[in-house]
């Protein structure tokens, strides 16, 4: 909780920022044309995203427009941000499919002279405007600290088995910046309790059924499983189901991360024991604020991290906690 | 032969495709039991005609009869239903189904399981094909082999023995030795005379004379969509017959 | 004159009769492999364990309805790619129909759950009747139509989702999903069920008789005096409604409709019908075959987490034994020249 409040501090200076570029903008004569490019468009955290971006642009009287794919995959994302970039915005906000394979199409729009703002994932290490390596010229990363979200995820789920046990991971399809890192930070923050070992990470293709088999044929090999991560939505939903399939919803804890409205019911039921919820529309509005910050020439930080929250049964009824589950409209 | 009335009689009929007079007052016969062999070059009108007996074309003049009654098929089934079969060059067989399967194509036997639900009778249409294959001298061991494992002439025996289960009037076979060996050529050959021997009507059609005149009563040749002659095989010879083909 | 002898010498009979059973000794294999596995590093045993057994079952069953369906398409010599999103589409649907039936139409949870059940199914008779359509009587070849339809369903499968999945609170849908009177989960009751009619229609009906015909020859069938447009219609009408079913049973699983619940089954819906011994050029498989493909597929991803594998090798052993599966079938072509099926 006290880097929830670390983040809220930090969002609300990035806001005093865009506050003070009202002013500024007052004096431009032009509309700044600024487009939003979720990783996929059919999914709640980018609805909520894109919610975001649009508080902001209402606010800064800024042109958003807002194209993307149904699903994630780089070979629909690219064609949709040559036809963004055709339309020639000042800023393109994007959550990058891909973090090796969207680097050259991303620097077509950059040699055009738009300016690039990763938001939710990356391209390259995620770390830019350093003058070097071929991914550093984005203006700036705007997320969720993913590696964070898994650390706290680890200590959450280490609470609820009571510290020892065995947990393993499980995961959409590797090579994606955000649930790479939920994993990474899950392993690094698990690493601090001895008594919990960390089995093969299972990989399941965004397909649920999978996930559950996956629970199952892990928990036949080991009896005692005590709790998985499910580091996406399908990864946690199919794990949570695999054990409802075994009948040991409720003992085997699941961790799951992101927060559609219908995890509410889940987490009563005791599917969950609990979820990280990120918060996708501060993504969207400090992601446009700070790319309407670098269009109108002022500085922006490389990197804003975004908040999450804890959610479980005992806290889902709090509106400070409720209010973060994703929408659908 | 000619006091018996013909299981099928070719009146006087025409048909042109746009400015093409494809046939033009074609006449013969085809009594029972009795092959009638069409000869003619390409394009002398034998497919024409047949396909216009068989309902896959109208024709525009003229009168066909099928046992004295005039007949006019819209579609290949139509003629089927009436006793006309087809058996074409490339087979159409299904080659995946057995041969009891491919003689009830599209009018397979039914029967009840349990009592209630609807099944096919695959007993009957193996038995019906075991009789049937035996009425041709071919005596199958396999019922339930598709007929993909067979030889081509086995294959055509598979198509003979489905026009003469369903007790065809009238066989018509364009071109059945085309694609076969010349041992295979033979055993169709003799699949012929079974059919004779049935009483069955028979149209022949073939490139190869020395089938022709193997197989045929009689031979009757057209020449750009009109009869050019009629001819039986015993009085006449090969060169003749191609004389009235080519028009001397 | 002599008699000509058609006959069929008994050793091809018998590699028939392996080539067929091959997705059966596949599994078989597989199985051993397994087993001794689990025996050697863990001390436990790998089939002889009831877990297991309903774990691989249940985990076979969605990708097994949808291969049902598929199964004769394939036979008729075509493909249907539209299935996974008319099973995302249904899934929602079937979410959606639940909660209007119990919110709006005042219905209780079982009633409501039967009307999302049958609303779900019904909403795939639009793409089945469409993809029908286009093949039959507007000779769109199927890899095409069936790809548009892919396109379509998955939009309206988003469309009808609010491009997010639709949570269900209805507990009827969950003991569909979930519950397993006497140790049987009731997915694979319902499986068994799906499996027995598929098998019927198929073998013992002229539908699956003259969609033999159609895959081995359309000219054939159609000389035959088989109407092959409706049939063509009523094969992948049929095939919409097992995805449509596929996709009711995934909603009572998850207890939600997601509309992208489909997409990853679809190949393996596909793989478990090459498998199972259909070859893509039609006209051969069976659905005891197809069964047996969809078990394979099931233990080999099973089996890799239980005996705690690598993931990836599990990619690597579907594609071998696809690969393997049609190095047969084209092997058995070329020695036989074709297959029975009865």
């Amino acid at each position: 909780m006290e880097r929830r409040s670390l983040i809220k501090m930090m969002g609300a200076a990035t806001a005093a920022a865009g506050t003070s570029l009202i002013a500024g903008k007052a004096s431009a004569a032009e509309k700044v044309t600024i487009a939003l490019i979720p990783g996929l468009t059919a999914d709640g955290f980018y609805v909520t995203m894109h919610k975001g971006a649009e508080a902001a642009a209402k606010a800064l009287g800024v042109d958003l427009i807002y194209q993307g794919a149904a699903e994630w995959n780089v070979s629909l994302q690219v064609p949709i941000l040559d036809a963004v970039i055709a339309k020639k915005p000042a800023a393109i906000l994007i959550a990058p499919n891909d973090k090796q394979q969207l680097i050259q199409p991303l620097k077509k729009a950059n040699d055009t002279g738009i300016a690039v703002v990763c938001v939710d994932t990356f391209i390259g290490n995620g770390v830019f405007q350093t003058g070097s390596g071929d991914a550093d010229f984005p203006i700036s990363y705007v997320a969720s600290d993913n590696v964070l979200g898994g650390r706290m995820a680890a200590r959450a789920l280490a609470k609820a088995i009571g510290e020892k046990g065995k947990v393993y991971v499980s995961n959409t399809i590797p090579n994606i910046s955000t649930t790479d890192q939920r994993e990474e930070g899950f392993k690094l923050e698990i690493k601090n309790y001895p008594n919990i070992e960390v089995l093969e990470t299972q990989f399941n293709g965004d397909d649920a059924n999978k996930a559950a088999a996956q629970f199952q044929a892990v928990l036949g090999r080991v009896p005692d499983l005590a709790g998985v991560f499910g580091a996406n939505l399908f990864s946690a939903a199919g794990a949570a189901n695999g054990a409802k399939q075994a009948g040991v919803a409720g003992k085997v804890k699941m961790a799951g991360f992101d927060a559609p409205e219908s995890i509410v019911a889940q987490l009563k039921d005791g599917t969950f024991e609990l979820t990280i919820a990120q918060h996708p529309a501060e993504i969207g509005y400090f992601g446009l604020v700070a790319a309407y910050a670098h269009v109108t020439g002022n500085p922006v930080p490389t990197a804003i991290g975004t908040g999450f929250t804890v959610m479980t049964a005992a806290n889902i009824d709090d509106p400070n906690v409720s209010r973060y589950l994703y929408k659908s409209e | 032969m000619s006091e018996r009335q013909p299981i099928l009689s070719v009146r006087n009929v025409s048909k042109h495709f746009g400015g093409v007079q494809a046939l033009d007052k074609v006449s013969f016969d085809v009594f029972p039991g009795e092959v009638v062999a069409l000869a003619g070059d390409n394009g002398a009108g034998k497919s024409t005609v047949i396909k216009a007996i068989s309902g896959v074309y109208p024709y525009e003049d003229g009168d066909i009869f099928l046992d004295g009654k005039r007949i006019a098929f819209a579609t290949p089934q139509e003629a089927r239903d009436n006793g006309i079969e087809t058996i074409y060059q490339d087979l159409a067989l299904a080659d995946n189904l057995s041969i009891g399967a491919n003689i009830f194509l599209g009018r397979e036997p039914m029967k009840r399981l349990f009592g209630i639900l609807p099944a096919i009778d695959r007993k009957r249409m193996a038995e019906a094909a075991k009789e049937t294959m035996k009425r041709l001298d071919f005596h199958v061991d396999r019922l339930d082999a598709p007929v993909a494992a067979f030889s081509g002439g086995q294959r055509q025996a598979v198509a003979i023995g489905r026009a003469m289960y369903w007790n065809a009037r009238l066989v018509i076979m364009d071109e059945p030795t085309a694609a076969l060996g010349v041992p295979e050529q033979r055993k169709v050959i003799a699949l012929i005379q079974s059919l004779k021997a049935e009483g069955k009507g028979i149209i022949f059609i073939s490139h190869n004379l020395r089938d022709i005149f193997e197989v045929a009563d009689r031979i009757v040749v057209f020449r750009r969509g009109e009869n050019a002659g009629e001819r039986t095989p015993g009085t006449v010879s090969a060169d003749e017959i191609v004389r009235l083909m080519v028009g001397k | 004159m002599a008699a000509p002898q058609l006959q069929v010498n008994a050793g091809k009979s018998i590699l028939i009769r392996i080539a067929e059973l091959r997705a059966w000794l596949f599994l078989i294999l597989l199985i051993v492999f397994f087993e001794s596995w689990a025996r050697a590093a863990y001390g436990m045993s790998f089939i002889v364990n009831l877990y297991n057994i309903q774990s691989i079952t249940v985990f076979a069953t969605v990708p097994l309805m949808l291969a049902l369906g598929q199964t004769f398409v394939i036979i008729s010599a075509g493909i249907d790619l539209s299935l996974g999103f008319v099973m995302g589409l249904s899934s929602v649907v079937a979410a959606h129909m639940a909660n209007i039936a119990a919110a709006q139409l005042g219905l209780g949870p079982f009633p409501a759950m039967m009307f999302g059940i049958l609303a779900g199914i019904v909403v795939t008779f639009i793409p089945g009747l469409v993809n029908g359509w286009l093949i039959a009587y507007l000779r769109v070849p199927p890899f095409i139509g069936t790809l548009g339809m892919y396109g379509v369903a998955r939009g309206s499968a988003y469309l009808a989702g609010g491009g997010m999945t639709v949570a269900v609170n209805n507990e009827w849908y969950s003991v569909i999903g979930n519950s397993r009177p006497f140790g049987i989960p009731v997915l694979v009751m319902i499986a068994v069920v799906a499996i027995i009619i598929m098998h019927y229609l198929l073998s013992q009906t002229r539908f699956g008789q003259h969609t033999y015909a159609l895959g081995a020859s359309k000219a054939a069938a159609s000389r035959a005096g088989i109407n092959i447009k409706m049939l063509t219609m009523r094969i992948y009408l049929l095939s919409g409604l097992t995805a449509g079913l596929a996709g009711a049973l995934y909603t009572g699983r998850f207890s939600a409709g997601a509309p992208q619940a489909g997409e990853p089954l679809l190949l393996d819906s596909i793989a478990a019908v090459v498998i199972g011994g259909a070859s893509l050029f039609g006209g051969s498989g069976t659905i005891w075959g197809t069964v047996a493909g969809a078990l394979v597929i099931a233990v080999i991803q099973y089996g890799l987490v239980f005996i705690d594998v690598e993931p990836f090798w599990q990619f690597i052993a579907v594609g071998t034994v696809i690969i393997i599966s049609v190095l047969v079938d084209q092997a058995q072509r070329r020695f036989i020249g074709g297959r029975q099926v009865e």
